[in-house]
């Protein structure tokens, strides 16, 4: 059956999204959720063990987790692929999902003959994939309610798998589970009130019986959560606050966000969550939320058999510029910092301030703090109030640095791989003109400036290499384009590190030196998904997938929509 | 500018805001100085809004509470330099108790004051920090006679004390920014309904910074140099004393005592705005560390 035929993708291309003063609608999203089988008798039936997710890591056929592995390297161990050959690296093949939406997940892999590949996008789409022929075996659209609203567009950037389910985040702050052979609903559970401002667009993350998932609605004035669901029934395990009451004054604490808006890292031998926390809320105006405003705009670390806060690490205290620290966090084991003499695991986190944070995975006590992976000019000066009348660029700007983009290590070379914007922006505080129906954030977020700061070196984003060791910025490729970079990296253990751009390109870097190997241009629409890889010995060759097309934020949002996703392979 | 130094700029500032005459003061004027300089009218309005306030709090506060917890944390206060000379806390796994031992009593205060619906009262009462309303609140906080005896006890200097005074005067706009929460529209992007009082938010937030000054000095251990440390010092300081006039004006209330009704309004209004402008200070001295402002690494 044709992909023109699939009632979940006509469901998918029929929901709308509609960009308005107070965010991010989706309209015409079908009644009921829509499941469409294809050819579901060729997805081979072998539950996936937490044991197969943990073995992941090494396994270069697998992809079972957002992150790669659990500890979120982004790191193929599949070796076909060598900055000698990545030259050869072909386009596979190309196909179309259907709905021409935001397109900035990370596809999984379930190895087996054949493989077969779950892939998601907005509006809360997600397909079953013969992953060798590209051909779709299931697909499946959620019934988005009409009332959602986003800060963002409507993203969804992948799923899980655990046993014979895959879990999929919703827009109106849920999860749903679904059957991985057959795309049917399991179960669903509301993890809190869309109609509150919370949402839900990360790939949620499943160990110990457990889905963990998290909270969004940081600019609409929501208190961010962390919630442990039963992966079999939904029933909801523990939840936790991501602030303390104590922490905030008073009912502040109430409209405190500090979301955690982006997958959470596992660490199965210490049974603790490391996940990324948003700013604090409302956004510019830190008069009504005085003090640090700890627990936002860091790293939390939580227990994972009872949710209980373990640590917190801030990154921008008190935050008046957006800088939610959303990227998730890279787990290293056995980590050795010789010049504070310490060798045990580290937690390494990439934030918008632009700068790579070495953390104590026991204490969150900060290692190391690299060098800016991007300029930092009038970085951490309060934003200045209307009646001042003066305006003042920052930067990073509020999409950072580093914002939600996962970053990808390579144990080999202990070298951690970056995107960051690079791009001014102005922010300004006011009540006084306040107008009814516009968005407003206790203050002015301004992306089309009138002067950049001085200093400004005109290059609007970088990808880049830190050595999370010492902190050094190894090497850093420049990317000029008139919208902002998006999406991950990854890297291959032989070291090769892939990303696509916002100018269409997917490019292959020598993930030592930086040097460019490797190029393909997509076509003019941006990239906003995250790359991947696996190798099927069947066929005797490695590929690395990754999802084109952009999603908007603040009207320079990547430009054009697109549906594909487009697989290269290299031939062993 | 809140830095201990009186600056040309910063006293001419204070002086025109007193209405004192330039050459009646010395370069660096003392508080006794500008005291004996300053006119001695009392301001009816201020009058009018103190004795409203203690109408609404006389039977809320407890003297006796008020009392021990305010001598316990003018004790605490009194330990800050040795808290400085400790550096950054201790400890393997987590930060020992420093900073947070300092605010354990103001916490009570706190806390009581949050029970008796005081900042309650205080947002009913109060206006906003105009300028105007910012001057008188100067020309009364100098007059008041027992103001340079307490910080005296607290442990600052003359000059620290004209400083915490240049605090509230010469930050018109910064405190402006601080909106009584009955005065933020109800239709901004916020709910409006879970903004604390703006007194409360001034001394919680005060609290707030130096109780997490354990963990942060802790944590970012390795960013923190002896400057930062020296003028974190100075804002908790600061901060405190803020603190401690409000604190002091609740407990004038509770005991009837000695304070006028304007100079009531005074020290509250005067202490939150200490509070306020040194809470925005310690952000970009100790919490918002910068390359330029951080320890060098010996990695690079």
């Amino acid at each position: 059956m044709a992909i023109e035929e699939d009632r979940a993708v006509k469901a998918a291309q029929d929901t709308v999204v509609r960009e308005t003063d107070q965010g991010y609608r989706v309209l015409g999203s079908p009644e009921e959720s829509i499941t469409h089988q294809h050819d579901t008798d060729r997805i081979p039936r072998r539950d996936i063990t937490e044991e197969d997710i943990v073995d992941s890591a090494g396994d270069p056929e697998s992809w079972l987790t957002y992150g790669g592995n659990y500890e979120q390297h982004r790191c193929t161990t599949a070796d076909v692929i060598t900055p000698e050959t990545v030259g050869d690296l072909e386009l596979e093949y190309e196909l179309h999902v259907g709905a021409e939406s935001s397109m900035e997940g990370t596809p999984l892999i379930v190895p087996g003959d054949p493989p077969v590949m779950y892939q998601s996008n907005g509006p809360n789409h997600v397909k079953a994939i013969d992953a060798r022929e590209g051909d779709v075996l299931w697909s499946y659209t959620y019934a988005v309610p009409s009332d959602v609203v986003l800060c963002c567009d409507d993203n969804n950037r992948g799923v899980a798998i655990l046993d014979d389910k895959v879990f999929m985040t919703t827009l109106d702050s849920g999860v749903v589970a679904l059957n991985r052979y057959t795309g049917e609903e399991e179960w669903y559970t509301s993890t809190a009130d869309h109609e509150s401002g919370y949402s839900a667009t990360w790939a949620p993350v499943v160990y110990d019986g457990k889905v963990f998932t998290g909270s969004a609605g940081g600019e609409y004035g929501v208190r961010g959560f962390h919630v442990a669901l039963d992966a079999e029934t939904g029933d909801e395990v523990w939840r936790t606050w991501t602030s303390p009451d104590e922490e905030w004054v008073g009912d502040s604490i109430e409209q405190s966000c500090a979301t955690n808006w982006m997958t959470a890292t596992i660490d199965t031998e210490n049974e603790k969550l490391y996940m990324p926390v948003g700013n604090p809320g409302p956004d510019f105006d830190g008069s009504v939320r005085p003090g640090p405003n700890r627990n936002s705009a860091g790293t939390l670390c939580l227990d994972m058999q009872t949710g209980e806060r373990e640590w917190f690490h801030q990154e921008s205290p008190h935050d008046v510029w957006d800088y939610d620290s959303a990227a998730p966090r890279m787990l290293i084991r056995d980590f050795e910092v010789e010049h504070r003499d310490y060798a045990d695991d580290a937690v390494v986190s990439l934030g918008k301030t632009a700068w790579s944070y070495t953390i104590e995975a026991d204490s969150g006590k900060l290692l190391n703090r690299s060098e800016p992976g991007v300029q930092q000019l009038n970085m951490f000066r309060m934003i200045p109030h209307i009646d001042e009348g003066r305006r003042m660029p920052f930067m990073p700007g509020a999409m950072g640095g580093n914002d939600w983009q996962p970053p990808a290590y390579n144990p080999e070379l202990g070298l951690a791989y970056f995107k960051m914007n690079n791009s001014p922006q102005e922010a300004w505080w006011r009540f006084e003109e306040y107008e009814e129906g516009k968005k407003y954030w206790g203050g002015i977020l301004e992306d089309e400036i009138d002067q950049p700061p001085e200093g400004y070196n005109d290059h609007i984003s970088a990808v880049g290499a830190v050595d999370p060791e010492t902190g050094q910025l190894v090497w850093r490729d420049w990317i000029d384009s008139d919208a902002y970079i998006w999406g991950g990296l990854l890297t291959t253990e032989s070291g090769v590190v892939f990303g696509g751009t916002q100018n269409g390109d997917v490019i292959a870097w020598d993930g030592e030196s930086g040097d460019r190997l490797w190029e393909y241009s997509t076509g003019d629409t941006a990239i906003s998904g995250s790359p991947m890889s696996w190798y099927d010995p069947e066929t005797e060759k490695q590929y690395v997938a990754i999802q084109i097309g952009g999603s908007g934020w603040l009207r320079r949002g990547t430009a054009g929509r697109d549906d594909r996703l487009c697989v290269f392979s290299l031939e062993a | 500018m809140t830095r201990q130094q009186i600056t040309i700029d910063g006293r001419d500032e204070l002086t025109d805001a007193l209405g004192i005459s330039r050459s009646d003061v010395g370069e660096r004027p003392t508080l006794s100085e500008l005291r004996r300089t300053v006119e001695t009218e009392t301001d009816p309005e201020f009058a009018s809004m103190g004795e409203a306030i203690r109408d609404d709090m006389a039977r809320e506060l407890d003297a006796d509470l008020l009392a021990s917890e305010l001598s316990a944390f003018e004790e605490q206060i009194a330990r800050l330099p040795e808290v400085r000379d400790a550096g950054i806390p201790e400890g393997a796994e987590e930060p020992e108790t420093l900073y947070r031992e300092v605010v354990q009593p103001a916490w009570r205060l706190y806390d009581h004051l949050v029970e008796a619906g005081f900042f309650e009262s205080l947002e009913e009462r109060l206006p906003r920090f105009t300028p105007n309303h910012i001057e008188r609140t100067a020309h009364e906080l100098v007059r008041l006679d027992a103001l340079s005896e307490e910080l005296d006890e607290l442990g600052f200097d003359e000059r620290e004390k004209t400083v915490l005074v240049m605090n509230v005067v010469n930050n018109n706009t910064r405190l402006a920014r601080w909106v009584p929460t009955k005065e933020i529209p109800s239709d901004v992007e916020f709910d409006v309904e879970h903004v604390p009082p703006l007194h409360k938010r001034a001394m919680g937030g005060a609290l707030l910074w130096v109780n997490s000054m354990d963990v942060h000095l802790w944590q970012k251990e390795v960013l923190v140099t002896e400057e930062i440390l020296d003028d974190g010092y100075w804002d908790v300081k600061a901060m405190l004393a803020g603190v401690d006039l409000i604190a002091r004006a609740a407990l004038d209330i509770a005991e009837d005592g000695a304070m006028s009704d304007s100079q009531l309004v005074a020290a509250l209004t005067g202490g939150a705005a200490i509070a306020i402008v040194n809470q925005e200070e310690i952000c970009k001295d100790v919490y918002w560390i910068t390359e330029e402002m951080r320890n060098p690494t010996p990695a690079r």
